[in-house]
């Protein structure tokens, strides 16, 4: 009983996180119906800031915050320009031009920073954390976790409480309806590319603080943000946190009573059949609705 | 206010409309009427900025419109609703009135009042806070359309068969309810629609379409009684 407890809990907090890495995924294909497949090499870039300046000035990681959200916002409306200039089938070109990009980025950090795997030198974020006196975590995981939840939480008030927030939400709605009350649908479209490059960059320094890092996992990282983001239901912000916590505790659950490497077979089965009785995903709008 | 001059378009080697020409005075009401495949509804594509238009100009108030996105020529004071209505998903029906006065006003100012006064005159305070997209039935999601334009503050609105699928007695409410708007609001109407009753009910002129081309200009009465235009109505191909 203590150890189901304890593989679900991790597998929460593993949720946690990976709906801080989803999210702005869901975000950016909510507005403007583009898959951006460098998504999780723009966290990658993140945590590679982050080691940077913990290696270069021995500052906590934490404090690279501000540099990697200047950077990984640069990236990703640089991003942003270059699918908007896509002006046929851009739902399908910017697959293969995000692709690219992902490729670039991924080569780029090998050329720059080798391709060793580097995690943080503050042991303050490996020490244990004992919850309920007996459910363990680090505490990197829990801040980890912490920041996804406020950051989706952030994330949903604003896109129900501020104008631009609207805005996103009317365009990603119906665009050409939108248009019609008066609202730019690329400013709509630069701000939910500006605020996926936030989210992106707290995803990226929780990842170096929780885990290893490496150039081939933004790969990974974009396929597990996309398989949220599909679960979810397309562009769904709840649904992302709902579908990252089930994604999390079917990998934490698999790893505690299997092995580790069934984990991700685990999540894309349940996936798989999540998508067959429920085709739009869990907080999908139904085709024609 | 509103000059149409020389407008074509073409969709390939479909010529959807040719040379067209046709003004819109202040506080005029416009009716455009011809066979499916005439070309209105192209028409208002090229006005309200979703197609851009082969040749031809059109001026709004001065401002050369084809020059202006879509959204810019809503703070100029066009508004349109389309056939299908398209509210705004996850936003009530308030909210979508909100949204367009926030964005579609030049000034960006939301004012309370004035979206409980467009509700009410589209009969739809009592849903202001309804799902928009889940909770209306069809009247009353041609209702927000309406609303929502108006709530652009609109000076020319632009009804893309707004009436079409609702039964008579709807119809005829729905009818009264434009004209009373037209009244309160001092506004210059631009109508498609097949039902040549409202036509002759609302509108103070007529341009009829076929083919891509207008063939009549003129009083409802007076055009529905030209033998192009019964022709055009009856199938006939115009020489």
């Amino acid at each position: 009983m203590e150890l189901t407890a304890q593989a679900i809990f991790t597998g929460l907090l593993m949720g946690g996180f990976y709906g801080l890495v989803a999210v702005g995924l869901a975000l950016v294909f909510g507005t403007m119906k583009v898959i951006n497949l460098a998504h999780g090499e723009l966290v990658l870039l993140a945590a590679y800031i982050a080691y940077a300046v913990e290696s270069q000035t021995g500052i906590n990681p934490l404090l690279a915050m501000p540099i990697a959200m200047a950077v990984v916002i640069a990236a990703s409306l640089i991003t942003f320009y270059l699918t908007n200039k896509i002006k046929k089938d851009r739902e399908l070109n910017s697959l293969i031009l995000t692709f690219g990009l992902g490729i670039v980025l991924t080569n780029g950090l090998l050329m720059v920073f080798s391709a060793d795997i580097y995690s943080t030198q503050s042991a303050w974020f490996m020490e244990g954390l004992v919850i309920a006196d007996s459910l363990f975590s680090m505490r990197s995981e829990m801040l980890a976790f912490v920041v996804g939840l406020c950051a989706l939480g952030g994330l949903y008030w604003w896109l129900n409480h501020t104008w631009h927030g609207r805005a996103i939400r009317s365009v990603s709605s119906n665009r050409d309806a939108a248009k019609l009350m008066g609202m730019n649908p690329t400013k709509a479209e630069l701000w939910s590319w500006a605020i996926a490059g936030v989210l992106a960059a707290l995803a990226g320094v929780m990842l170096y603080v929780t885990s290893v890092i490496h150039p081939p996992i933004g790969h990974s990282l974009t396929i597990k943000a996309f398989i949220i983001t599909v679960l979810a239901g397309m562009g769904s912000i709840p649904g992302v946190l709902v579908g990252a916590l089930m994604i999390g505790v079917i990998e934490g659950l698999t790893t505690t009573f299997f092995q580790s490497s069934l984990s991700e077979l685990a999540s894309m089965t349940v996936f798989l059949l999540v998508l067959l009785v429920m085709p739009s995903g869990l907080f999908g709008k139904k085709a024609g609705h | 206010m509103l000059k149409v001059e020389n407008l074509s378009v073409n969709f390939g080697g479909v010529r959807a409309l040719q040379d067209v020409s046709f003004e819109v005075q202040t506080h005029e009401v416009l009716g455009l009427v011809g066979p499916n495949g005439a070309g209105k509804t192209t028409s208002f594509n090229v006005l309200s900025g979703t197609v851009r238009p082969t040749a031809g100009s059109v001026t709004y108030e001065g401002h050369d419109i084809l020059k202006s996105s879509m959204h810019q020529r809503v703070t100029f004071g066009i508004g349109r609703t389309f056939q299908i209505p398209q509210p705004m998903h996850e936003l009530s029906v308030r909210e979508n009135l909100i949204v367009a006065q926030r964005f579609g006003r030049p000034d960006g100012k939301v004012k309370q009042e004035r979206i409980d006064e467009i509700l009410e005159s589209v009969n739809l305070l009592h849903k202001a806070e309804a799902d928009a997209a889940t909770e209306l039935a069809l009247t009353e999601r041609k209702a927000l359309e309406v609303a929502k334009a108006l709530a652009t503050e609109p000076t020319l609105l632009m009804l893309d068969e707004v009436l079409a699928g609702l039964e008579t007695t709807s119809k005829k409410l729905f009818m009264q309810t434009l004209k009373n708007i037209r009244e309160k609001y001092s506004l210059s109407m631009i109508v498609i629609e097949h039902d040549i009753e409202t036509i002759m009910n609302m509108c103070d002129r007529v341009v009829v379409f076929n083919f891509g081309k207008v063939i009549a200009d003129g009083d409802p009465e007076e055009t529905f009684r030209n033998p192009e235009v019964v022709r055009s109505y009856t199938g006939e191909v115009p020489a």
